[in-house]
């Protein structure tokens, strides 16, 4: 018998939980990044990226990789890059949000009936194929120059990929788990909620991934054309100063960014589909 | 009771060198199951017995002819003309035929499914595969865990509740969805080679609990089989179909009591009959086959 002395309280217990998630997080999401087969290749690249600029071999242009750190320590301590990076993650997420909102019902209805698909896919086929970076002029006379337009430009890079991700994996949902459900007396609205869902969720959250890597470009594309803050403009106006290690500081923050995105991606994805693990 | 008149399903195909062509799966079947006959469809690989299975559960329209159950037409039968076809597609074009409803959990009929490869749905856990299909059923919430439960003890599942059907053996599987369909107490249960996957060990116990499940219920049984002996060792009827076109050639009824034993004389003078019935369709095959 266990006293109630060793009972955790609720809350303690939450806290727990938490951590303990957190740590498995992050066990799983640096493991392939620090273990030591990957180490062995990223350590030697590291020490030449180093040494051959130091020796002029690359020529002026690529700074080495000490100066551009300390870049990045200056940005984020006396330029305020933290803010930059946290407007460009708001924007982003609201962008990628509404893409996800939208193109997962939606995904599902067209997936579910075949009335609706027939009247609605076609058009979203004919729009996809426009790059979403040819939508920036016409956003901008639509939004002018600001935050709406580039959570639109965002949302229309992410949309696409989620909604025919879903839409295909909906479509193909097993017959026979539709058969016995509706044997059962599942109506409709069940189906939708309780098995094409379920059925589909892997590839729903394999297109979020896809979603996410098309709403970075979009990030990058929306903020060099219209803003005045944001990872894109300072790598905006670090380009037209010539201030090449700040250029590729924000580039390695955008790769920490969709990286660390698609890992969290990687870890939910794991926690919802616990079912399909093995035995 | 179900009654099948004259049931054919048709299906347009396109062959390799494009020419369109039809293959008749299931030429008119006519058959009535009384109330609380194990029935078995009997027949070689492909001679339509599964689809007709489909068309008896309300899974696919019959291209003519059409099914009841309890005297309720199950699905309507498929437009023929080009007029119909309008009308049928201007009646369904947002809920298929086979929609029950689009917010009511409600079955059309009283009966329950189970398929070779189960069917269980992997997303939920053993409980909650019974739970969910009592929820549709509209058993109200406080009485499912227990009925569930009960079920599932009655098929050797209680120590797996909050397992995942990944995590079970295909026999396992087999008994979840054994369990999940009589707890919703159907009256009929329609089962496509249910014992199909499983070894023959598990197989030949999986007969015995079954007969064990229905021996006191007025459950009617229809099952889809290859396998003479498991057709004898079950059912009360067999029906024997050929393949191309799919026909029912012959129904034997099988009069030894239960339990049976699996090398009954009485049942081995059938096997001989049924399989003689099959071997002759075999031989004569080539004559369809272009």
């Amino acid at each position: 018998m266990i006293s109630d002395k060793y009972k955790l309280r609720k809350p303690q217990r939450f806290l727990f939980a938490v951590l303990r998630e957190l740590g498995f997080f992050f066990k799983g999401a640096l493991g392939n990044l620090f273990s030591l087969e990957f180490l062995m290749v990223l350590v030697p690249l590291l020490v030449l990226w180093e040494v051959l600029p130091r020796y002029g071999i690359t020529g002026p242009i690529i700074p080495p990789f000490s100066v551009v750190v300390s870049t990045f320590w200056h940005l984020l301590t006396n330029r305020g890059f933290l803010h930059d990076i946290g407007d460009s993650m708001y924007t982003f997420f609201r962008g990628v949000g509404l893409a996800v909102l939208v193109a997962i019902p939606l995904g599902l209805l067209t997936g579910w009936n075949e009335g609706i698909r027939k009247r609605i896919l076609p058009l979203f086929q004919l729009l996809a194929p426009i790059p979403a970076p040819a939508w920036v002029p016409i956003t901008i006379f639509l939004f002018g120059i600001g935050t709406p337009m580039q959570v639109f430009l965002i949302f229309l890079g992410a949309f696409y990929p989620i909604l025919f991700n879903t839409f295909q994996a909906v479509k193909d949902t097993d017959g026979r788990y539709l058969a016995s459900a509706r044997a059962f007396g599942a109506s409709e609205f069940t189906l939708l909620t309780r098995v094409y869902f379920w059925s589909a969720l892997g590839a729903i959250i394999m297109s979020v991934r896809t979603g996410v890597s098309a709403g970075l470009v979009m990030l990058l594309v929306a903020e060099m054309y219209g803003g005045n803050t944001g990872i894109g403009f300072v790598m905006n106006e670090a380009q037209s100063f010539f201030q090449i290690p700040v250029v590729v500081a924000s580039m390695m923050t955008l790769g920490i960014i969709g990286w660390f995105l698609i890992e969290v991606l990687k870890f939910l994805e794991l926690k919802l589909a616990v079912w399909k693990g093995g035995r | 009771m179900i009654e099948a008149r004259g049931v054919t399903k048709f299906f347009s195909v396109v062959n390799d060198d494009r020419t369109a062509d039809g293959i008749t799966a299931v030429l008119s079947a006519s058959l009535t199951i009384e109330r609380g006959k194990f029935v078995s469809l009997l027949g070689p690989s492909g001679c339509g017995k599964s689809t007709f299975l489909e068309m008896l559960g309300g899974l696919s329209a019959p291209t003519e002819g059409a099914v009841f159950i309890d005297g309720i037409q199950v699905l309507e039968t498929l437009p023929a003309t080009r007029k119909e076809t309008i009308k049928y597609r201007r009646k369904y074009w947002f809920l298929s035929p086979l929609a029950n409803h689009m917010f009511k959990n409600k079955p059309k009929h009283d009966i329950a499914m189970i398929f070779q490869d189960y069917a269980v749905f992997p997303w939920m856990t053993v409980m909650k595969n019974v739970t969910f299909a009592l929820k549709l059923r509209g058993v109200p919430r406080s009485e499912r865990q227990g009925i569930a439960l009960e079920y599932l003890k009655k098929v050797g599942l209680d120590h797996a509740l909050g397992k995942y059907p990944s995590q079970l053996s295909g026999g396992m599987r087999q008994r979840l969805a054994l369990a999940r369909a009589l707890a919703v107490k159907p009256k009929v249960i329609l089962m496509d080679e249910p014992f199909a996957a499983v070894d023959t060990l598990t197989r030949e116990r999986l007969q015995d609990e079954l007969l064990i499940l229905i021996k006191e219920s007025d459950i009617t049984i229809v099952m889809v089989t290859h396998d003479v002996k498991e057709a004898l060792y079950l059912s009360d009827e067999v029906v024997v179909f050929s393949a191309n076109p799919g026909q029912i050639r012959n129904t034997f009824t099988i009069d030894v009591p239960h339990p049976r034993r699996r090398h009954d004389d009485g049942l081995n003078e059938i096997h001989a009959r049924i399989e003689a019935l099959l071997k002759y369709d075999i031989n004569h095959e080539s004559e369809y086959v272009i």
